[in-house]
């Protein structure tokens, strides 16, 4: 009797926690969408500066994670087969962007490439500077959301059994042969779900981001922006339309997980 | 040609450990071992997949302990076959070859009947096959096997075999097999090693390794029924070959053979062993013992008779028809005879 209502108990208990979390997450987002998503979606059509602000937003996350791609993809490969050296200690640094608060990360940043750098300087040498441009943004996009990439590249490359590049090798492929015409393909699903993920936490980035450009504006600076020169309304469109975009990577998000789930079961 | 010299090589916590064989050019050599022993880690240290911590490989002559894969120009099928699961059937086999040669091999082990399927949905044996023939579509001239018809059923088995050891004759091919299926060794090895905690314990014709294991464990890895461990006396002999008696389990063996004495093992195999229903009459056989049997067991045309001596057990192997016209039950009293030669002592 007391080990059933002891049951029950802990039923009511788990379900209730569960439920009271899921309406933490939600309900932000319910309310924000709610409130501003119409006019979000209506003020696309009409504000210039909106639009503008978004296709800022895509283009310099895009660029931040195609080069991550491609500076990243071989990295995750070298820790995913153990063959970097002091592998533990360099799979530490490339996490550790995520742990240090944002703005901190923006003001690394601005040290180690401001223009008083050696690295600014030099970059200002062929007219490239990071405070107050696009390149800036898509530095700091990088610096805050490559490590999500490199680590999800790695897993993902790490579950690609290593015997089939064996086999590859043994049918007169070289090493990198055996990586590009196996491995890759393999652990493309894995490898385009990574690229996802540090698309949309690049889009979303804000603490980076405004300690080094504030103008030109992304999304989330304009949101920003927007609250504190004129209140919580001119915010909640802007807002609103930033999480109705964060919907598509999700949902690409778990359609891929469910076609590698198969495949994955299959091999 | 395969010539192993001293090898040694790592994988994880296992070592492989100074292995020296010969394999000539168009022989068959088959690997036995149990898991765990170093077989799949030698095979893939000879193909160059892992890497040698110290001695050499030859291969064709040639020292290739520092060349890659892809030089050493090596077929390797691994039992899981490693089919690439984003390719077909088709790409698979054609992975390292011209199209025209992979046609060719898939035809060959009727690998082209699977045309057209996706990879994942293969059952084991047919992912052997095209494994398989991915392996020779290449052309190679060593090729090395683990355990790559563990999954085919026996119809499949005894074809593709038969056509792998026609292909193997028909070129030249230097073949090392590993096998956990002592038909296979016998039929299809030249020569067979045996393998055991990463160490060579035996290297020789499979009919002198399963007829004279160098070790009990070898004895009782290759399915001897009757293992027993003990002492052994020689007698005074000039010549390498001596009278030897077996003391040990409760059983007292004579055999011949060139042990020096001291502990060892005795190892006696079952269809040696004659069984009659009473003291025969007097024979070459040096070993007659009294018994009384504990289990008659059936097996196809044969049956297991396991009999109780002494303190110990003596299985032995006859026919079901014989079993049958001798009467042998569950406790009858048996005499069963062993020649000497049929005592292997090591």
């Amino acid at each position: 009797m007391i080990a059933r209502s002891t049951h029950r108990f802990a039923t009511v208990g788990v379900v209730g926690g569960a439920l009271l979390l899921l309406a933490l997450l939600a309900l932000p987002v319910g309310v924000l969408v709610i409130r501003g998503g119409v006019e979000g979606l209506r003020q696309l059509g009409g504000d210039p500066e909106l639009r503008a602000s978004l296709a800022l937003t895509a283009v310099t996350a895009t660029a931040a994670t195609l080069v991550t791609i491609l500076l990243g993809t071989p990295l995750a490969y070298l820790l995913a087969r153990d063959r970097m050296p002091l592998g533990s200690f360099v799979g530490a640094l490339v996490e550790l962007p995520l742990l240090i608060p944002h703005p901190v990360a923006g003001i690394a940043l601005l040290l180690a490439f401001g223009r008083a750098s050696p690295a600014g300087e030099a970059l200002a040498r062929f007219g490239l500077g990071i405070v107050g441009s696009p390149l800036g943004i898509s530095l700091a996009m990088l610096f805050v959301a490559a490590p999500l990439y490199v680590s999800a590249a790695r897993e993902s490359i790490a579950r690609v059994d290593r015997r089939y590049e064996d086999v590859a090798r043994t049918l007169g492929d070289s090493p990198w042969r055996a990586v590009r015409r196996v491995t890759l393909p393999l652990a493309g699903r894995g490898l385009f779900a990574a690229a996802i993920v540090m698309w949309a936490r690049a889009v979303s980035e804000f603490g980076a981001i405004v300690i080094l450009t504030y103008n030109p504006k992304v999304a989330s600076v304009l949101s920003y922006d927007r609250f504190t020169a004129f209140g919580l309304d001119s915010a909640l469109p802007v807002a609103a339309v930033l999480v109705l975009l964060a919907i598509v990577p999700l949902l690409v998000l778990r359609s891929l997980r469910a076609n590698t789930g198969a495949i994955e079961r299959a091999t | 040609m395969i010539a192993l010299e001293k090898l040694a090589s790592r994988a994880g916590s296992f070592t492989l450990h100074d292995v020296t064989i010969t394999l000539p050019r168009g022989a068959w050599g088959i690997v036995l071992g149990p898991a765990g022993a170093g077989k799949t880690t030698m095979l893939e240290t000879i193909a160059g997949i892992r890497a040698a911590t110290s001695g050499r490989v030859m291969l064709r002559g040639v020292d290739v302990t520092s060349h890659s894969p892809e030089a050493r120009r090596v077929g390797m099928v691994y039992q899981h076959g490693y089919l690439f699961p984003h390719l077909t059937v088709e790409d698979n086999v054609a992975y390292g070859a011209d199209p025209k040669a992979a046609r060719e091999m898939a035809e060959r082990f009727g690998a082209d009947a699977f045309a057209g399927r996706s990879v994942t949905s293969l059952s084991g044996g047919e992912r052997q096959i095209i494994a398989l023939a991915r392996a020779l579509a290449p052309a190679p001239d060593i090729l090395l096997l683990d355990e790559p018809f563990a999954a085919l059923d026996t119809r499949r088995r005894v074809r593709v075999r038969a056509e792998l050891r026609r292909l193997q004759r028909e070129r030249g091919m230097t073949v090392l097999h590993v096998t956990h299926d002592f038909v296979e060794a016998g039929t299809l090895g030249d020569l067979a090693m045996v393998l055991d905690g990463g160490r060579l314990s035996q290297v020789g014709t499979p009919d002198a390794i399963f007829r004279r294991p160098a070790s009990g464990a070898v004895a009782d890895f290759l399915g001897a029924e009757n293992v027993y461990s003990g002492r052994i006396a020689r007698a005074a002999s000039d010549d390498d070959i001596a009278t030897l008696t077996f003391f040990g389990d409760g059983l007292t063996l004579v055999g011949v053979g060139d042990h020096p004495g001291g502990a060892g093992h005795a190892v006696v195999r079952g269809e040696d062993v004659v069984l009659a229903r009473q003291h025969p009459s007097p024979s070459c056989a040096r070993n007659v013992l009294e018994g009384r049997i504990i289990e008659v067991a059936p097996n196809g045309v044969l049956a297991r008779v396991t009999i109780a001596v002494g303190t110990s057990t003596l299985v032995a192997i006859v026919t079901q028809e014989s079993a049958t016209t001798l009467g042998l039950a569950a406790g009858a009293p048996v005499v069963a005879s062993i020649k000497a030669t049929a005592v292997h002592l090591c």
